[in-house]
């Protein structure tokens, strides 16, 4: 069964595969490797130590040279040059106080064979992914969902799923397309004693709001200085490294940073050849400056249109987005590049969302009565039309009507159901809470942090890279800038008129001013024009469903955003 | 509980709201038991907590009062909410002594009161008139942050610093010494030693914590009129680091309280490996799980209390309290299963 985990996973471990099993204990643990640091034989996974410690580890550790000198000086000793050999080697000594110390993306389970307890771990950012099922006595885990499907006794489906990927465009954390099958919270570990069968979850790591830093010039300066010490750590490896660059501000900054490092550092860039959409002249301002070798992949319709298959049978979970990481991915890896930099978690801390700027308005409508919210569900303003979203308390209320796809009503009759069964379902799960102590600003940025960066772009680039044997970096998610950024005041950290004007100001010297003072693009990409003329999508049309037809003609007349109808298709073509 | 609750809600995905009256939001700051914005402190802005609390419990299930004197809030939540169930914590003396009448029938509000001991839960129960399976106990547990043990080799500034040499025996009591509550037994343990001095006088009696000038006095005469000047220190206010060291050194741990509600800092001090001597006339009893842990004394005899000092020093080794027994009953991990079994019930 593990064998035929390992198989559906192998997309993303290319490099080797890994079984092994405690015949005593009921326990296979699998792996597939992707190597990045000590490509030789050495980092076969699982990795045994000591006769006591078995690890299954996904994920990369940035800070593991300054861990390996500090348990070096406790009197250890290294067979590998692997970052898993360094996790191993921390459980020993600090057992699972040592989950705290690692500075990376990771999801791994380590098996203890002497206490007879297996520990699952992920980040305390939510990077790494990390599904797990203790349905039936026992436990079983994955880094996807699809991985799952070999068990029998896992294969009953989440009846939710349509509700939920129409009102958020994705799953939302910690639930899956399978009933029995939940997403480990980030920063938390699960302790599992296959003696009694019993678990306990843990949280080792969070990271809060503060006030500690009220000065400017300090907190552009602690910016600048983090960041630089991510983007150094993140280069670490021993296959070839890349930037992607969109033309943004933010992977500008990563790509200057990467430069600084490594003279000879590649950058990477799609683009398309209708001028509206092409960022491709900002792109090669930055390439120019930095004097990166770049390569730049123009996408036509016809590629795009002959490969979408291959993007939708990539997708785990469904998801109305991922399409320009799924292209990049593959661009990067068929260039060679083990993994590539990128610039997620920016928009998020330092304000480059509207939400930032709309939060304010949607948590007084909040307190509205109901029955006025209600009404807004049928309102001809395209603007208002979620407002019965704020029905919903808490973030997930502010959420979904400023983030939020379809409305309760559009989903209702999309499912054949009452609004009332939807807004059941939407209020039942996730828990939504309501941050009573958190500043306005500071709750736009919480929202953007925990639920659209950790459940949608953090889980498709995940999905999307590793469907490519790429792994995606994310710099502006190290801890040391996570810890600056949300010890910052968030007075000084938002600016009302310039989006990230705190991160501008912290790279004065390494920004061209025609990357942060440019038009705004409207769309990113020609997907909509594209998905027009896809046959899938117009498929769409014939659908027994009377509302998917409708939805259908808004999308083909322009008025429905191609996000939406991705979730359609999704949900038609795609067995959830 | 913080921690136990954060872990529990975000297993079971639910939300948790925690409120304080006394409280500001800053003294939640790089707490490292929950995320800051769970929580929300109302500065003494009473009316504000309770119309507070009173929101947002309408849609949750569970309220936990941390404190008798929020017993009202609790009744007002319940007449907002009927279906909330309120549990009360019952830390020890403010429920030892029968209630007002008013008090007695705002009890009534909880589906539970969980004591932190099972002798605080029968003291409930005799004392308010509440039946026994309106209690539950739930045992205070091990900061799962403490300090690892240290070896006493490792220790030499801290014995320095006390003046500890080789061969001494040091005795430990680490408690807030005050004048206006004064159950804490140290002054009797003074007499006790009195007359153990006279059988071996190289120990050290290291009373550690803050204290406030009267008790000061009251205890300086007492080493004054047993001549316990060479034996006794008086550290004063110890931070958490110096917790470790303090009970790396300890050979006993001595406090025959009269009125603790558990005695968090017994389970502390045998976390370190250290033997213990407690009263057993108060929720120490839970503590040294009657006497499997270590010595129980009548906290009032002079005489009891010196025969245990003795009977411990001559063999320390042989008093170290068992770690399994320790951790099985007051681990973090038991705590905060056994607070979950009381919530869902």
């Amino acid at each position: 069964m593990v064998k035929n985990m390992c198989t559906l996973l192998q997309h993303g471990g290319p490099d080797d595969e890994g079984i092994v099993t405690f015949t005593e204990n009921n326990l296979v643990l699998g792996n597939r490797r992707l190597a990045l640091i000590d490509l030789t034989n050495n980092g076969h996974q699982p990795m045994h130590y000591e006769n006591r410690y078995t690890i299954t580890y996904n994920g990369e550790l940035y800070n593991f040279a300054t861990l390996k000198n500090e348990l070096w000086q406790l009197g250890y000793h290294f067979k590998t040059g692997t970052d898993t050999e360094i996790i191993l080697a921390a459980f020993a000594q600090w057992h699972t106080d040592s989950f705290s110390k690692l500075n990376g993306m990771f999801a791994f389970a380590m098996w203890d064979n002497k206490e007879k307890k297996l520990y699952l771990v992920r980040d305390a950012v939510g990077i790494k992914p990390l599904y797990f099922s203790t349905h039936n006595n026992g436990i079983a885990f994955a880094s996807e969902v699809r991985a799952f499907s070999p068990i029998p006794f896992l294969r009953q489906k989440n009846s939710s799923t349509a509700i939920y990927q129409l009102a958020y465009g994705y799953i939302p954390e910690p639930l899956t397309t399978l009933a029995h099958v939940t997403q480990l919270p980030k920063g938390c570990y699960i302790t599992y004693d296959t003696n009694t069968q019993n678990f306990s979850l843990q949280s080792f790591l969070y990271f809060s709001f503060s006030n500690q830093i009220n000065n400017y010039e300090t907190a552009t300066q602690s910016i600048n200085k983090s960041l630089s010490n991510a983007v150094q750590r993140q280069l670490l490896a021993d296959a070839r490294v890349g930037v992607f660059l969109s033309g943004g501000i933010d992977s500008t900054i990563i790509a200057s940073l990467a430069k600084q490092q490594n003279p000879n550092i590649e950058t990477i860039s799609i683009y398309f050849d209708d001028e509206n959409y092409s960022e491709k002249k900002y792109q090669d301002i930055v390439a120019k400056q930095i004097n990166s070798k770049h390569e730049a992949y123009l996408i036509q319709e016809t590629e795009f249109q002959n490969l979408f298959p291959s993007f939708l049978s990539a997708l785990d979970m469904p998801s109305c987005d991922g399409l320009n990481t799924w292209f990049i991915s593959k661009y990067a890896s068929s260039l060679g590049l083990k993994a590539v930099l990128s610039g997620i978690g920016a928009d998020e801390m330092f304000g480059g969302y509207p939400s930032f700027k709309r939060i304010d308005k949607a948590l007084t409508a909040q307190k509205l009565p109901k029955l006025a919210l209600q009404l807004s569900d049928n309102t001809a303003l395209k603007n208002y039309r979620r407002a019965s979203y704020l029905k919903i308390d808490g973030i997930r209320g502010i959420y979904l009507f400023l983030r939020g796809h379809f409305t309760p009503n559009q989903i209702a009759k999309h499912i054949g159901a009452y609004d009332t069964e939807v807004f059941k379902v939407l209020e039942a799960a996730p828990n939504s809470p309501n941050l009573l102590s958190v500043t306005t600003k500071n709750k736009a940025s919480w929202m953007e942090f925990n639920l659209y960066m950790k459940d949608q772009l953090l889980r498709d680039a995940d999905v999307m890279s590793m469907a490519h044997g790429l792994e995606i970096r994310v710099p502006f998610l190290d801890n040391e800038i996570i810890d600056t950024a949300f010890s910052i005041n968030d007075n000084i950290k938002f600016d009302n008129n310039v989006p990230k004007k705190i991160l501008i100001e912290s790279f004065n010297a390494l920004l061209p001013k025609k990357i942060w003072d440019r038009p705004k693009m409207g769309f990113s990409f020609p997907f909509a024009n594209w998905l027009k003329n896809n046959e899938m999508v117009q498929s769409l049309s014939f659908n027994t469903n009377k509302n998917v037809q409708i939805s259908y003609q808004q999308f083909m007349e322009g008025k429905l955003h191609w996000s939406r109808i991705m979730s359609l298709l999704i949900l038609n073509n795609k067995n959830y | 509980m913080g921690k136990a609750l954060y872990e529990q809600t975000i297993l079971h995905d639910t939300d948790l709201q925690v409120l304080s009256m006394h409280d500001d939001d800053l003294s939640a700051e790089n707490n490292k038991y929950f995320p800051t914005e769970k929580f929300k402190g109302y500065g003494a802005a009473k009316s504000n907590f309770v119309l507070a609390a009173i929101k947002e419990s309408f849609k949750k299930d569970v309220v936990i009062l941390s404190h008798i004197n929020l017993l009202v809030v609790g009744w007002m939540i319940k007449k907002r909410n009927p279906s909330i169930k309120i549990y009360l914590i019952a830390h020890g003396i403010e429920l030892w002594q029968p209630l007002s009448k008013l008090k007695q029938l705002l009890l009534k509000v909880c589906t539970k009161i969980i004591a932190v001991s099972n002798f605080t839960a029968q003291k409930v129960v005799s004392s308010q008139h509440i039946k026994i399976n309106k209690t539950a106990v739930l045992n205070n547990c091990l900061d799962p942050f403490l300090q690892k043990p240290l070896l006493k080799e490792g220790c030499h500034a801290t014995a320095k610093k006390y003046g500890i040499s080789y061969n001494d025996k040091v005795i430990v009591t680490l408690t807030r010494l005050s004048s206006k509550e004064r159950y804490k037994g140290y002054d009797i343990v003074l007499k006790a030693l009195h007359v153990y001095k006279t059988k071996n006088s190289h120990f050290k009696y290291i009373l550690a914590g803050k204290y406030d000038e009267n008790e000061k006095f009251y205890i300086q005469n007492i080493i004054q009129q047993f001549q316990l000047q060479q034996q006794v220190i008086l550290t004063g206010y110890l931070n958490d680091s110096d917790i470790a060291p303090l009970f790396a050194l300890a050979d006993l741990y001595i406090m025959p309280s009269s009125k603790e509600g558990f005695g968090i800092v017994f389970i502390e001090a045998m976390f370190y490996g250290v033997p213990v001597i407690a009263g057993n006339k108060d929720g120490s009893v839970d503590a040294l799980l009657h006497g499997e842990l270590g010595i129980l004394v009548n906290p009032e005899s002079v005489q009891e209390i010196e025969n245990a000092i003795e009977k411990i020093l001559q063999n320390p080794i042989a008093y170290k309290p068992n770690q399994l027994l320790l951790n099985n009953n007051f681990s973090y991990n038991t705590y905060k299963e056994k607070l979950y079994n009381i919530l869902v019930q």
